[in-house]
C-alpha cells in the first residue's frame, strides 16, 4: 500500500510448532483432554457437574496456553495463559457455582430436547466432521499441532450443540463458553503471533460477565430459574 | 488529521463526562447533543479531507481513514445526533413518569455515550484485530441500553441480543484468525498482516482455501450483528425492547458497523478470489434476508418489531447490492446505507411518540394518531413511505440504483434476480404501509387522553429530529448533492 510504511520483515515462521516435539505434543494432548471435558458436559445431566468439567476444560487450555507461550517466549501469551487460569479456570466456575446453582437451587437439568445418547452421537459426528473439513494435509507442513486445529473446530461445533439441544439458559451459557475455548484453542495453535488474542480474551471474559449478570442480578432470576429458554415465548415472530 | 480523528471518536463520550460530573439530566442531554454534533462536523472535515487528498493514516495503520470509513462516520455521527436529540426527549418524559430511576438514566447516557464512540471508532481504524474488538465493544455497551427497562421482557431480549451476537462475533474472531493466517506468506509483522490496506494491496498474495473460510465466516459473524437472515432472530426482540432512541441507534448504527465490516472483507476477498463468490455469498444471504423481513413484514403486529423486520430487509437489499457489485451496485449500496439510516433512525424515534403517548407497542390498540399526535403521525406515515421506498424519498433512489446494477448484471441471472426483488420490495411497501396507515387514520381515542411530551420544549426537542431527518431525506430523494456524490464515488473506488 502506498504510502503505509512498509516494517522490517518479521519472519513469519515465528509460529511454527511442530507436530512432534514435545510443546507441539503437549498442545494435542490438552486439546485431547479439553474434547473429553466437552463430551462429558454433553453426557451430564447435573448443573454442578457442567461447571466443574468447564472449569478443567479452562485449567487445560490456560496450560496449553503457557506451553506455547514458554515455546514462543510470547508475553502475550503468558499474560492470556494467567488470565484464562484466574477468570475461565476460576472466576467463572465460582461465580456460575455460587451464584447461579446455589442462590438458584439449579440441580438437574430437564430441558434437553434430545436424549443424552443422541447428543453424544451427534457430538461424535460433528468431531468426525471437524476432522473432514479440517484438511490437515493441506496446512503447511509442520507449521502447527495440526490435530488441535481440528480439535478445536471440533470444540466449537460441540459448544454450538450444547447451545442446541440444552434449553436452560445456564447450560447456553456454558455451551457458549466451550465455544469461546474451543476458539482460543485453535489461536493459539495455528496463529500464536496473532496480535489481539489477549484483548480478545478480555473482551469475551467481559460477555461472560455481561452474561451471568444479565441471569443473576436482574429481578427475574426466579422466573428465569424456573423457565427454561424455550418457555421464554413472550418474544416471538 | 490524527487529532480530528480522535476529536470524532471522544466528542460523542461528552454525556457520558457530564453523568460522571453529576450534570442534571437536561445539561447531560445537551452535552450529548454537543456531542453528536461535533462529532458530525468533524466527521464531515474528515469526508472533505479524504476525498480532496486520499487516504490517511497514522499509528501503524491504526487510525486509518479513506473515503469509505469517512462516508459510513458521516452517516453513523449523524444518526447519533438524531437519536441524541430524540434521547434527551425522550428520557426526561420517562423519567418524569416515575418509569426511569435517576441511577438509570445516568447507566443511559453513560452507555449510550460510549455505545456511540466504539461505533464512530470501528470506521476510523484501519486494523481488522481493532475493528473486531470495537464492534465487540458496542455490543457490550448497547446491550445496557436494551436491557434498561429492566423488565421481563426487556431482559429477555437482553439475554438473547447478548448471547447471540457475541456467538456471532466469535464467529467473527475466528474469521479474522484466519484472515491473518491467510497473510502467512507476506513479509509483515503481525500488526500489519491485520491492516486492511496491506491485505487489499497484496490479495495476490494471500493464501486462497483460507481467505475463503476467512470471508464466509465474517459474513456469518459479522453479520449476525448486521442482522442477515438466519442469524437475524436477536434483532426483533432488542429492537422492540429497547427504548426508541435506542433502536433507532441499534438499527440505523450498529447494524451499519457490521455491514461495514463485510465491506471490508469482501473487497480483500475480491481481490483474493474475484468476485463470482463472495457475490454468491452476499447474494444467497441477502435475498434470504429480504424474504424473511418481507413475510414478517406482512403478518403485522407489534409495529416496532415491524420496524425492526424492515431493517432485515433493507440490510438484505444491502447485501444484494453488493452481491449485485460493480459500480453501480456498490453505489446503490452504500446510498441505501444512508437513506435508510436517516429514514429508520427518525421512524424509530417517531414510533417513540406513540409508545410515549399511547402506551402500547401492538400497531392494532394505536389509532387516529393524525388526530391526537399530527405531528408524529404525518411523520410517521412520511417515514414509513420513505422507508418502504416510495419517491420523492432517498430510498426510492437508492433502490432504484440497485436494480438498475442487477439488469445491468450478468445477462439472465441479473434481471431475474433483479426483478425478484422488485417483487419483495413490492409485497414489502403495501405491508409496512398498511400498517402505519392503519395507525395514523381512523377514530383516535378522545383530544388530550394521549400526550407523549407534556411539556413544551420537551415536544420541540423530539420534534427536532423529526423534522430534521425527514428533510434531508426528502432533499436526498431529488438531488444528491455533489460532494456527497463525490464522496460516495470515491468509497466505491477504495473497494472495487
Amino acid at each position: 500500500m502506498a504510502g503505509l510504511p512498509l516494517a522490517a520483515a518479521v519472519a513469519a515462521s515465528v509460529e511454527k510448532l511442530s507436530a512432534t516435539s514435545l510443546a507441539g505434543t503437549l498442545v494435542t494432548l490438552s486439546s485431547v483432554l479439553m474434547l473429553l471435558a466437552a463430551f462429558a458436559c454433553l453426557g451430564s445431566k447435573l448443573f454442578s457437574r457442567y461447571v466443574v468439567y468447564y472449569a478443567f476444560q479452562s485449567v487445560v487450555l490456560a496450560f496449553a496456553c503457557g506451553v506455547v507461550a514458554f515455546h514462543f517466549h510470547s508475553a502475550d501469551l503468558w499474560a492470556l495463559a494467567f488470565i484464562t487460569l484466574a477468570v475461565k479456570g476460576i472466576a467463572i466456575p465460582l461465580a456460575t457455582g455460587g451464584l447461579l446453582l446455589e442462590r438458584l437451587e439449579l440441580r438437574r437439568d430437564v430441558a434437553l430436547s434430545t436424549g443424552l445418547s443422541t447428543s453424544l452421537i451427534i457430538g461424535a459426528l460433528l468431531t468426525g466432521f471437524a476432522f473432514l473439513v479440517i484438511p490437515l494435509q493441506d496446512l503447511p507442513h509442520g507449521v502447527v499441532a495440526t490435530s488441535a486445529v481440528a480439535l478445536s473446530t471440533a470444540l466449537v461445533l460441540l459448544g454450538g450443540l450444547c447451545m442446541v439441544v440444552r434449553r436452560h439458559i445456564v447450560a447456553q451459557l456454558i455451551g457458549w463458553l466451550i465455544t469461546e475455548n474451543g476458539v482460543f484453542l485453535g489461536a493459539i495453535a495455528l496463529v500464536a503471533t496473532f496480535p489481539f488474542i489477549v484483548e480478545a480474551g478480555i473482551f469475551l471474559d467481559l460477555v461472560a460477565a455481561v452474561l451471568i449478570m444479565i441471569v443473576f442480578v436482574s429481578g427475574i432470576t426466579r422466573r428465569l430459574a424456573e423457565a427454561t429458554a424455550s418457555e421464554l415465548r413472550e418474544l416471538r415472530g | 488529521m490524527t487529532a480530528l480523528v480522535l476529536i470524532v471518536v471522544v466528542l460523542p463520550l461528552l454525556g457520558g463526562l457530564a453523568v460522571v460530573a453529576r450534570a442534571s439530566s437536561w445539561l447531560t442531554g445537551a452535552a450529548m447533543v454537543a456531542g453528536g454534533a461535533g462529532a458530525f462536523a468533524g466527521a464531515v472535515v474528515l469526508a472533505v479531507r479524504v476525498t480532496r487528498s486520499g487516504a490517511f493514516h497514522a499509528w501503524s495503520g491504526f487510525i486509518y481513514v479513506d473515503s469509505l470509513s469517512a462516508f459510513f462516520a458521516v452517516v453513523v455521527s449523524l444518526v447519533v445526533v438524531l437519536a441524541s436529540l430524540g434521547s434527551a426527549a425522550y428520557v426526561s418524559v420517562e423519567q418524569e413518569r416515575g418509569n426511569f430511576s435517576q441511577f438509570q438514566v445516568r447507566l443511559y447516557f453513560v452507555s449510550f455515550s460510549v455505545f456511540a464512540s466504539a461505533m464512530l471508532a470501528v470506521f476510523l481504524t484501519g486494523n481488522l484485530g481493532l475493528l473486531w474488538i470495537l464492534i465487540e465493544a458496542s455490543t457490550l455497551a448497547s446491550v445496557v441500553l436494551v436491557g434498561l427497562e429492566a423488565r421481563t421482557r426487556s431482559l429477555e431480549a437482553a439475554w438473547k441480543y447478548v448471547i447471540i451476537s457475541s456467538f456471532g462475533v466469535t464467529i467473527a474472531l475466528v474469521a479474522t484468525l484466519f484472515l491473518f493466517y491467510s497473510a502467512s506468506a507476506l513479509h509483515l509483522g503481525p500488526d500489519q498482516r491485520l491492516t486492511w490496506a496491506y491485505l487489499f494491496a497484496h490479495g495476490h498474495s494471500l493464501a486462497p482455501a483460507s481467505m475463503r473460510l476467512a470471508f464466509l465466516l465474517a459474513v456469518v459473524g459479522y453479520g449476525t450483528k448486521v442482522g442477515l437472515v438466519p442469524m437475524h432472530t436477536w434483532l426483533p426482540d432488542a429492537h422492540s425492547e429497547a427504548p426508541s432512541p435506542v433502536s433507532a441507534m441499534l438499527s440505523a448504527g450498529l447494524l451499519n458497523t457490521g455491514m461495514y465490516a463485510i465491506i471490508r472483507y469482501r473487497a480483500i476477498a475480491s481481490a483474493v478470489l474475484g468476485t463470482a463468490y463472495p457475490s454468491r455469498v452476499l447474494l444467497l444471504f441477502g435475498f434470504l434476508s429480504v424474504f424473511i423481513g418481507v413475510m414478517f413484514l406482512v403478518l403485522g403486529g407489534n409495529f416496532k418489531r415491524l420496524f425492526a423486520y424492515s431493517s432485515v430487509e433493507h440490510m438484505g437489499v444491502i447485501s444484494v447490492a453488493l452481491g449485485f457489485g460493480g459500480v453501480l451496485g456498490v453505489y446503490g449500496a452504500l446510498l441505501q446505507v444512508l437513506t435508510h439510516a436517516i429514514g429508520k433512525a427518525v421512524l424509530f424515534l417517531s414510533s417513540g411518540h406513540v409508545v410515549l403517548g399511547y402506551r402500547t407497542r401492538e400497531s392494532a390498540k394505536v389509532r387516529g394518531m393524525l388526530g391526537s399526535l399530527p405531528l408524529a403521525g404525518a411523520v410517521l406515515l412520511l417515514a414509513s413511505l420513505a422507508v418502504a421506498g416510495s419517491p420523492p424519498f432517498g430510498v426510492f433512489l437508492s433502490e432504484l440504483t440497485i436494480v438498475r446494477a442487477g439488469f445491468a448484471g450478468s445477462a439472465v441471472v441479473g434481471p431475474v434476480l433483479a426483478g425478484l426483488l422488485v417483487l419483495l420490495l413490492v409485497i414489502g411497501f403495501i405491508s409496512l404501509l398498511a400498517t402505519t396507515v392503519g395507525m395514523v387514520s381512523g377514530e383516535g381515542p378522545p383530544a388530550g387522553s394521549v400526550v407523549a411530551y407534556p411539556k413544551l420544549s420537551g415536544r420541540v426537542l423530539a420534534a427536532v429530529p423529526l423534522v430534521g431527518g425527514l428533510a434531508v431525506l426528502g432533499v436526498l430523494g431529488l438531488w444528491v448533492p455533489a460532494g456527497l456524490n463525490e464522496l460516495i464515488m470515491h468509497s466505491v473506488r477504495v473497494v472495487l
